[in-house]
């Protein structure tokens, strides 16, 4: 006995305005008897505090009230009989529910620490009291709607950074002090999902060999609990640009592509947010650095200088797929 | 019984073909010259298979990059593909050859995926933690491990075998998670020698990775889910032709690529996957241009060459595109050179040497494709953007010059861009002298390059003027012989100015102080050779300044290569008279002939210098002063007594002198018996047996020509005692030997006509003496023996007619038919002796066990028999029966037999005697 839901699209990704299509496969030894099939689609944001800057209350606490998104049910088939071997029942299926206007907010889909943006839709099968009901669940993912989207091209924002000894706030080594670096680059702070982040990168000068040059990409998700506000910054995918004693005055590109399912459109809502950064680690030839091999990339130490910028992430509209 | 009457003047007559008078000899060779320019007819109608291909090739360097550019241009893509792949597989394979790699490789830990766990001995953490606190640097060390070659190689064999496992099962990202873990073993550029290795290995994986995605998505874009075609892609389609769900998937590969967090392997992974990038863009290639640019951040000179090869070869996957980003590559590489120049200062030039013939084998690559696409109008740009050549946009200084670059360039450049721009060329190697490569081999290739086309005459002049000002300030012999070598094809066209004697005198000045490495005695060989086949004349090449000196510092193989090539020059070039030429082309044999003797070479590679020696032996002609060439020749004997091809050519020599005095017509007894002595001193150390015999055969003739009946006699006791010994020479022989000797047999015969019998010991003393050899010998066949008795009787025959065929040149020897003018006993010992002969004859037929061989046999004799006696009552029962022999051994269609049958009845018809009942 399986109950199975196959979504349209291999992708599974809709957009509020389309209608979520696709079949309830049933494979039965023998044919049984039901009390209705519904359809249930489910939209949420989950929080949860831990670590990050949240207290010892408030961790005490751990899950803060799920926010809904949607919630939407419907009945398939009525009461009735389903024959034995493989069923196949299509469903057809709006998100938006009609009347209703654009201001409810569709979400889009994000898996992060502590935020988490899913929408499911689970079939039940209702076999009566005797029996146990048969159901299946399945995550959809959703993108903003194209009527809400950002004109292409976006137009490129980009900033510019220094980095030196004098940039940088935490303690270095003494060499790199004395002896000095400079680099310096671009690097946009507005981005398309569809696009890498972009950019270049060029050490000017430095005493000391340069071990490896990374582009971290943070997530910061911040969550209301009660009056306060718990940030929590995380790295997503670190991107290595330079491996190595670079070439001085010598260009580098900075291309990142952005990770699916990780990364969404910066989101400023009441009870939470979700907003990313892009981080510029320099990391020096040092023997100290062989000490703490494993330890966050993220912590200023001695032989590292870094700089981190925002970044504004947002849905275009696809052009060439 | 009773012989035959043959008129033999009467039946030449009958049979020969008429004869026409002719003024020119049909095969004479009228002069020299016009036997090189003879002319082609216009006309061939001959098909010449290699010809005809030849000819394809044979189109200029420019055209078949032309053709090459338009082939890549038209659809048949496919067989650019595989012909690009193919031309990729044998640089893979040259580059595992050429970087020896010794047994271990030390890997840091990085390459993890390559140690399995366990294999290596671990240290307990508790240890580990210790020694981290004593000393960070033993951490580092630590992790270097020990793992043999052939560990390594069967390592990264599995690991593909796992990832195309992975991926039958459909498990595609534990595929991609392999692979990168592949790809990061190039990060690891310590293990130096062996990374090319890794590199081809490592790259294989990779290709094979591309493959499958590549067919994925493309089976993703023709087929639907249910494995139901949509459509299906042409070779050269377009992204519009994809569908949407292919390039979603083609997208997520470039996602997951593009998450890989080190550099080094996401390029690699995405230059993997790069011909996917067709099915979302219609313009790939300028993906590239990124690529190229990503690769700077990767510092390690070694690590980054590779990383642009790779690059190079993928791109070739591609359709045909603007390939200015291989400039890039070059550049990018280059600047990693000088860098390295500038950090390495304090290493070794060893070691700076090694990482860059390193490096090497991918700038080769990299040029290639880059000039393989780029037309001549191009070749300019390409130049200037190289920094080969200023721009007044772009000062040269900012990417000058390396050497390593410019050597490839000049390789792959075709012949007349590099001709037409010699000096331009000239210069760039002039400034670029650096540790990446030897300034002389760049001379020098361009040296030969200038020689696959010569430039114009006043480029020559130039281009010649500045080559020697560089050479002259070489020490070392070999840098010298290397440059000079590459030049002197287009010295030796234009035949300019005295630089052949500045060369030579070059030459002597740097060799025959401190004398020639082994190394160097190929380009002097080379030279020589040059020289040698530029002139016409040996005599030229001989007058030139330091020759001979030079010559003389050479041995070895070299050595007697020149050697073989002077004297091949020497003997083609008509008689050999001056003397000086003759003393040196003497000892030039002789050390030939010692070189053979003393080097165990196999008989196949003697028989060169052997042939070039007699020919020379030959060709030496003292005219008048035949002693002295007697003499001469007694010299040769002594020099070259150790070989028999040798000695057989001075016995044919000294032969040839006494005939040339005999024709000179001045009686010289004593010189004619000096060189028939010298003959007779001679042949008994030839060690071959028939060899011997033959000589002494040729030597009776000529004896007999001189009028020197003892000595003829003399001689062909010899040769008939050789028949003798001939047994114990060796046990096994061939049909091949038989026939030589029974043609010997003959010759001796046809020798005897001329012969004057020895009253006292009987007329038929010689041939009873052959006849009792032939029978006594156990090893001698039946069939040799039939033919002896045949040649046998039909000497008799002709010794008994009252004039013989054909007599001595000599009036002072008196033929048989004179001598024995009708004398009875004389013919009764002739017609008894024969007819003994006969008798032995059919029994021997009758005996011969092969059936086939038999019949044949008999045939002969019948034939033998036919034409020796006339027909009567004693002959034809003989003919009848070996006729009878015949029919019952031969197929009743063979031929020989029917005419054989046929001669017989016309025979008998002149006879009484019935004709036997011949049933065919």
């Amino acid at each position: 006995m399986s109950i199975e839901l196959k979504l349209s699209r291999s992708n599974r990704i809709y957009r509020p305005s389309e209608p979520l299509e696709g079949k309830i496969i049933t494979k039965f030894p023998s044919s049984i008897y039901h009390q209705g099939i519904r359809l249930t689609a489910n939209g949420t944001v989950n929080m949860q505090v831990r670590g990050g800057t949240a207290g010892v209350i408030e961790s005490l606490y751990g899950a803060v009230k799920p926010v809904s998104i949607m919630n939407r049910s419907v009945e398939v088939r009525s009461s009735g009989k389903l024959g034995s071997g493989t069923n196949e029942i299509p469903f057809s299926m709006t998100l938006r529910q009609q009347g209703h206007d654009n201001s409810e907010p569709f979400y889009e889909t994000f898996h992060g620490a502590n935020i988490s943006i899913q929408y499911l839709i689970t079939v039940d099968i209702n076999r009566g009291y005797l029996h146990k009901s048969l159901s299946a669940t399945m995550e959809f993912i959703i993108e903003s709607e194209k009527g809400n989207l950002h004109k292409a091209p976006l137009s490129p924002e980009m900033v510019v950074f220094y980095i030196t000894q004098d940039t940088q706030k935490h303690p270095l080594l003494p060499e790199l002090r004395s002896g000095g670096f400079r680099i310096s680059g671009k690097i946009s702070t507005q981005c398309s999902l569809l696009d890498p982040i972009d950019g270049e990168l060029t050490v000017e000068a430095s005493a000391v060999p340069i071990r490896s040059i990374d582009i971290h990409l943070l997530r910061v998700e911040s969550v209301l609990v009660g009056e306060k506000i718990v940030n929590e910054t995380s790295i997503i995918q670190t991107t290595q640009i330079a491996d190595g004693d670079v070439c001085r005055n010598m260009t580098l590109p900075i291309y990142v592509v952005l990770p699916r399912l990780l990364t969404c459109p910066t989101v400023f809502a009441g009870p939470f947010s979700i907003e990313f950064q892009v981080s510029i680690v320099i990391n020096f030839r040092s023997d100290l650095s062989k000490l703490h091999p494993k330890s966050d990339p993220r912590t200023p130490r001695l032989w590292l200088a870094l700089e981190t910028v925002p970044l504004r992430l947002v849905r275009t509209k696809r052009d060439s797929l | 019984m009773e012989f035959k009457t043959r008129d033999y003047d009467a039946e030449e007559a009958s049979h020969s073909l008429p004869r026409l008078q002719t003024d020119f000899h049909p095969l004479v060779v009228q002069s020299p010259l016009e036997q090189v320019d003879i002319p082609l007819p216009k006309k061939v109608d001959l098909y010449d298979p290699l010809r005809a291909s030849d000819a394809d090739f044979a189109v200029s360097v420019a055209e078949g990059k032309d053709v090459e550019y338009v082939s890549i241009r038209g659809s048949s893509n496919e067989t650019v593909l595989q012909l690009s792949a193919k031309e990729w597989a044998s640089f893979k394979r040259s580059l595992m050859q050429k970087f020896s790699v010794a047994k271990t490789i030390s890997i840091s830990s990085m390459s993890d995926v390559i140690v399995k766990s366990g294999k290596e001995h671990e240290k307990p953490p508790t240890r580990i933690h210790l020694e981290e606190l004593d000393d960070p640097q033993k951490d580092a060390e630590a992790g270097v491990k020990i793992i043999t070659r052939q560990e390594y190689v069967s390592r990264l064999h599995e690991l593909k075998d796992e990832i195309c496992r992975a991926w039958q099962a459909e498990d595609r990202v534990t595929a991609l998670k392999l692979s990168i873990k592949v790809a990061r073993l190039l990060m690891d550029t310590s293990v130096l020698q062996f990374y090319p290795t890794v590199f081809v290995l490592v790259t294989d994986v990779l290709d094979m990775l591309g493959d499958m995605v590549w067919e994925r998505i493309k089976r993703r874009a023709e087929y639907a889910d249910d494995g139901t075609m949509i459509c299906s892609l042409p070779d050269d389609f377009k992204a519009s032709d994809v569908s949407f769900d292919a390039k979603e998937t083609c997208n997520n590969w470039f996602c997951k690529i593009g998450s890989i967090r080190e550099l080094l392997p996401r390029i690699y992974l995405e230059l993997a996957i790069f011909c996917c990038w067709r099915f979302l863009h219609d313009r790939p290639w300028e993906n590239l241009k990124r690529l190229v640019m990503m690769m700077r951040g990767l510092a390690d000179p070694l690590a980054s060459a590779y990383c642009h090869l790779y690059l190079a070869r993928c791109s070739q996957k591609l359709p045909p595109h603007d390939i200015g980003y291989l400039i890039t590559c070059i550049n990018a590489v280059k600047v990693r050179i000088i860098l390295g120049r500038e950090s390495m200062n304090g290493n070794s030039s060893e070691d700076r040497k090694m990482s860059v013939s390193l490096f090497e084998p991918a700038i080769g690559w990299i040029i290639k494709c880059l000039l393989k696409d780029t037309d001549q109008m191009r070749l300019g740009d390409v130049l200037v953007k190289l920094g080969l050549r200023a721009n007044e946009t772009n000062s040269s200084v900012e990417s000058p010059c390396i050497s390593i670059v410019l050597h490839h360039l000049l390789k792959e450049l075709p012949s007349e861009v590099v001709s037409s721009n010699a000096l331009e060329f000239m210069q760039l190697i002039e400034c670029s002298k650096d540790y990446s490569f030897d300034q002389y081999l760049n001379y020098m290739l361009l040296g030969l390059k200038l020689c696959e086309r010569i430039p114009l005459m006043e480029a020559v002049d130039a281009i010649l003027v500045k080559i020697f000002q560089v050479v002259a300030q070489y020490d070392g012999l070999n840098e010298y012989l290397k440059v000079v070598d590459a030049y002197l094809d287009i010295i030796l066209h234009y035949k300019v100015g005295d630089y052949l004697t500045i060369i030579l005198d070059g030459i002597s000045d740097r060799a025959c102080n401190k004398g020639v490495a082994e190394s160097e005695l190929d380009s002097l060989q080379s030279i020589f050779i040059k020289l040698l086949s530029h002139f016409d004349n040996l005599n030229d090449v001989l007058a030139l300044n330091h020759f001979v000196e030079i010559l003389d510092v050479m041995y070895g193989s070299s050595r007697n290569i020149v050697n073989m090539h002077i004297l091949n020059k020497a003997t083609r070039s008509g008689y050999i008279r001056d003397p000086t030429t003759m003393q040196l082309l003497f000892q030039v044999s002789q050390a030939l002939h010692d070189g053979i003797y003393f080097s165990s070479i196999k008989d196949d590679d003697s028989q060169q210098p052997l042939h070039l020696i007699s020919r020379f032996v030959q060709m030496v002609d003292f005219g008048a002063e035949m002693e002295h060439h007697l003499t001469f020749l007694v010299e040769c004997r002594g020099a070259f007594g150790s070989t028999n091809e040798l000695k057989e050519t001075l016995v044919h020599s000294s032969n040839y002198l006494a005939v040339k005095a005999m024709k000179d017509a001045k009686k010289h007894d004593s010189f004619l018996k000096s060189c028939i002595a010298f003959s007779e001193v001679t042949i008994p150390s030839i060690s071959v047996t028939i060899r011997q015999m033959n000589l002494y055969l040729e030597a009776a003739e000529v004896a007999l020509l001189g009028g020197l009946v003892s000595h003829t006699d003399g001689l062909i006791d010899s040769a008939i005692s050789c028949l003798q010994s001939l047994e114990v020479t060796n046990g096994s022989r061939t049909p091949v030997d038989l026939d030589g000797i029974i043609s010997s047999v003959r010759k001796l015969c046809s020798l005897l006509i001329m012969i004057p019998g020895n009253p006292e010991c009987g007329a038929t003393y010689i041939p009873r003496n052959v006849l009792s050899i032939i029978s006594s010998q156990s090893w001698i066949t039946r069939r040799l023996k039939i033919r002896t008795f045949c040649a046998v009787i039909s000497l008799s025959t002709t010794l008994s007619q009252h004039k013989l065929p054909y007599h001595a040149n000599s009036r002072e020897i008196v033929g048989n038919d004179l001598l024995f003018f009708y004398e009875p006993s004389y013919y009764q010992e002739l017609l008894s002796f024969s007819s003994s002969v006969v008798q032995n004859l059919l029994d021997e037929v009758k005996q011969e066990p092969n059936q086939a061989a038999r019949g044949s046999l008999a045939l002969e004799a019948c034939n033998c028999i036919i034409s020796s006696f006339k027909a009567n009552q004693e002959i034809v029962p003989i003919c009848s029966k070996l006729i009878e022999i015949a029919n019952s051994c031969l197929h009743t269609n063979n031929r020989y037999l029917h005419s054989t049958v046929n001669y017989l009845e016309k025979y008998f018809i002149t006879s009484t005697t019935e004709v036997p009942a011949v049933t065919t």
